[in-house]
């Protein structure tokens, strides 16, 4: 297959850390942001456990005066893009229209429409606040992002339930094969929002007391620069990872049903390796999907101790127990995965030298799966 | 290297407030009929405006008494739309490979308007079912529609506010180049909500008075709703199997305009780039150009950079060529819009009439193309541009053609 672009820049925005280095530090060492909620936050839920990024501040990345101008996503947003520009060292202003975003939410835009619609219903839609309106739009962040760091290149935002972010990337790597872009921007951005919890506690998706029965939710941005291989080349990048391959597969389901199929896991994590030319054996680090769902965190293991057979089996990072479940995971996943490739120490790549390979499981609600590969950039 | 995928149109179901099968609202399209009228989908006494164009009934007797109350709003145009685009193809989907056929829409307002009777309620503090909330997100239209239809091969819900199923049809276009999939149902639906309601009218951007693009005296945009689906098909499996070939999907230019959250840039210079990088994409010059369906939702501002844009991009070629807002018929269907919009394109690709522009009266100096005002022209269409622009300055321009422009390769 041909090759789907080199990953140049990595930024995050997280509970687990302000840029992607600490990030990943605090990933490797353990740390998990989950924490019980707060009285106010659980009010009448059946979930107890939450990821925010409490004590979030904008300053210094983005000064006071303009912050306000940005709900929560974007915040969170404009920084991790800018920390993955900056570590790419691409040169924007160079050729603007180069360059675009392609983002993977849930989430943005509910801060701003349920402040919008409380003031809208309860008051009169006279007095409900134009400044929210703009922001009730999920591609906010995104666009926000464009006009930050003036990228006139394609710009968009995907909502595909938990694997969003990976779908971003799909999108992304097609921007770049079809000659729309040379760099992308991919990523996820999520905001907790009470009045969405109250809708997935509903149907039953978030964890309560006990471990392993259901999601808990996160919050954060999550950013890598992916560029084609001749853009990177030409400019002397320094490339963290290639994007080696991505699969996918759909079952027909309920909007809101988890549907823990091992055939579409197996489809999705096959064409992934199969697109990449890599063979399970050769994986040596693996993010699984596993976020507290129990039904589709068994089938997944299953299914992947039958792909893993006769192979030792890869050091397994499991992002979702230290960040949360969210549609912007896949990005912390991409992330993590960038850095562990490009972690001078070795990192959970034990053996050190040769090609490192990393495989991202991220699978979502509605019969959503999918699947990629990262490996080392030469 | 093997020969680049194409792909065609071989299906398309369209759910308007002025007709809800697509033969319907293709005739009142071309007989210049406003579906903008007196708003009753919820009480509008205390907005600033009263009038939207809305859907008396979603054509939705397929489904089940359960699955409607189930459902949201969205979701039952979605399907509606979606059930006759895939008879109109002639898919047997029986026989298919269910892995090779996906389903990527544009959404954004989606089911809000079911997660509004939820939020007024737990506002008020009053027993309240959450799970309504889930209905506003986007992607639940696409998991149904692969639900209904049984489909397994790529999803993907695209939510870029105006321009989210123009998007959406550029994904799925690329998609099927790339042999990711060979069939991708695409499109949208989006509903009238007093989100979107209260919101333009908190911008001030809605005419109270059904909106009138590129007049001197518009005031601003009408609301609507719709849903329009197309079938996109490689082109070889289409022909293969006798499909009926409606146009090509030539190609499409999605770009971010940097400017500001809300403006469109006023010089058109943001709205050009998106042009160019269609014309570009698709493999046409500006000369090829025979129409360009506008984004025209009459708001002082579009109208005027919108025009400035296609002047820029186009340079001579603009004013020799038609240029028609539809929204001047059925609102502005926000994250459904560039969807219907596009199969409107394809009608007049295929039916050599371009649809006017309505309620037309005076000229403005700073609009000053030909914008077909008020009656409908026979006029043969090879090539066609759709223009979507939206809030975050996400721009797409989609380009189809028809089988008489683009000889076999």
């Amino acid at each position: 297959m041909s090759p789907r672009g080199l990953i140049t820049g990595a930024g995050a925005v997280s509970p687990l850390g302000r840029t992607s280095s600490e990030f990943y530090r605090r990933l490797l060492a353990g740390d998990s942001a989950i924490r019980p909620m707060t009285g106010e936050e659980r009010g009448d839920l059946q979930a107890t456990h939450v990821a925010r990024y409490d004590g979030f501040s904008p300053q210094p990345d983005i000064p006071a005066n303009k912050a306000r101008r940005f709900d929560r996503g974007s915040q969170f947003a404009i920084i991790a893009c800018a920390e993955a520009v900056a570590e790419a060292r691409y040169a924007i202003g160079e050729d603007p229209e180069s360059i675009g975003i392609a983002i993977g939410t849930g989430s943005a835009g509910a801060g701003a429409l349920t402040e919008f619609l409380r003031v809208l219903l309860l008051q009169s839609p006279e007095a409900a606040p134009p400044f929210h309106f703009p922001n009730t739009v999920a591609n906010a962040p995104a666009s926000q992002v464009s006009i930050e760091l003036k990228l006139f290149g394609p710009n968009v935002t995907i909502t595909q339930k938990d694997p969003s972010a990976l779908n971003a990337l799909l999108f992304a790597s097609l921007a770049l094969s079809s000659g729309r872009a040379r760099a992308m921007l991919v990523g996820g951005v999520d905001e907790w929002n009470a009045v969405y919890a109250m809708g997935f506690d509903r149907v039953g998706a978030l964890r309560g007391e006990k471990r392993d029965s259901g999601i808990v939710q996160g919050e954060g941005a999550f950013a890598v620069l992916l560029e084609t291989e001749e853009g990177a080349e030409a400019r002397g990048a320094r490339p963290l990872a290639r994007l080696a391959g991505i699969g996918l597969a759909g079952v027909p389901t309920e909007p809101y049903r988890f549907a823990p199929e091992p055939a579409a896991i197996e489809r999705a994590v096959r064409s992934a390796l199969d697109d990449a030319g890599t063979r399970p054996r050769d994986v040596q680090l693996w993010f699984p999907s596993r976020n507290g769902v129990r039904a589709m965190d068994d089938a997944e293991a299953a299914v992947m101790s039958r792909v893993f057979a006769g192979a030792a089996a890869p050091r397994t990072i499991a992002v979702k127990e230290a960040i949360g479940e969210m549609a912007a995971a896949g990005g912390g996943q991409i992330v993590a995965a960038c850095r562990a490739i490009a972690d001078g120490n070795g990192g959970p790549f034990a053996g050190g030298a040769g090609r490192r390979c990393a495989l991202i499981n991220s699978f979502g609600a509605g019969g959503n799966f999918l699947a990629a590969v990262l490996e080392s950039p030469a | 290297m093997s020969k680049p995928r194409r792909v065609v149109v071989t299906g398309m179901g369209a759910v308007t407030s002025i007709g809800t099968d697509l033969e319907s609202f293709w005739e009142n399209l071309l007989a210049g009929t406003c579906g903008i009228r007196p708003l009753r989908l919820f009480d509008p006494a205390a907005y600033r405006t009263q009038t939207a164009a809305e859907i008396a009934r979603i054509p939705d007797d397929f489904l089940t008494d359960a699955e409607k109350r189930r459902m949201s709003r969205a979701d039952r145009m979605g399907l509606a739309a979606a059930r006759e685009a895939i008879d109109r193809s002639g898919l047997d989907l029986g026989t298919e490979d269910p892995t090779r056929i996906g389903v990527v829409l544009g959404g954004g307002t989606s089911g809000l308007l079911d997660s509004e009777a939820f939020f007024d309620r737990y506002l008020r503090g009053q027993p309240a079912r959450p799970s309504r909330v889930l209905n506003h997100l986007p992607d639940a239209i696409t998991d149904r529609v692969a639900q209904r239809h049984g489909l397994q091969g790529v999803k993907s819900t695209i939510t870029t506010a105006c321009s989210s199923s123009a998007n959406a049809m550029g994904y799925a276009h690329d998609a099927i180049v790339a042999g990711l999939a060979d069939v991708v149902i695409t499109g949208g639906s989006d509903v009238l909500a007093r989100l979107t309601y209260g919101g333009f009218n908190s911008l001030r951007s809605v005419d109270p008075d059904p909106c009138r693009p590129f007049d001197r005296d518009r005031r601003g945009l009408s609301i609507g709703e719709a849903a329009g689906i197309l079938v996109f098909e490689e082109k070889g499996r289409a022909e293969r199997r006798g499909a009926p070939i409606l146009a090509e999907f030539l190609g499409y230019g999605v770009t971010s305009d940097a400017f500001h959250m809300t403006a469109p840039d006023p010089t058109g210079a943001a709205g050009a780039r998106t042009i160019r990088a269609a014309l570009h994409a698709a493999g046409v010059n500006a000369e090829d150009v025979d129409y360009v369906n506008a984004h025209g939702t009459a708001t002082p501002q579009n109208d005027s950079a919108e025009t400035a844009a296609i002047k820029v991009a186009l340079g001579d070629r603009a004013r020799q060529i038609p240029v028609s807002s539809i929204k001047s018929m059925i609102g502005h269907c926000l994250c459904a819009s560039g969807a219907i919009e596009a199969v409107a394109t394809v009608l007049t690709i295929r039916d050599g009439v371009v649809p006017p522009t309505i309620h037309y009266e005076n000229a403005d100096p700073a609009c000053d193309l030909d914008y077909v005002p008020n009656v409908s022209r026979v006029l043969t269409v090879d090539v066609a541009l759709s223009n979507s622009f939206a809030f975050g300055g996400n721009s797409s321009v989609v380009v189809f053609a028809s089988e008489r422009a683009r000889p076999p390769a």
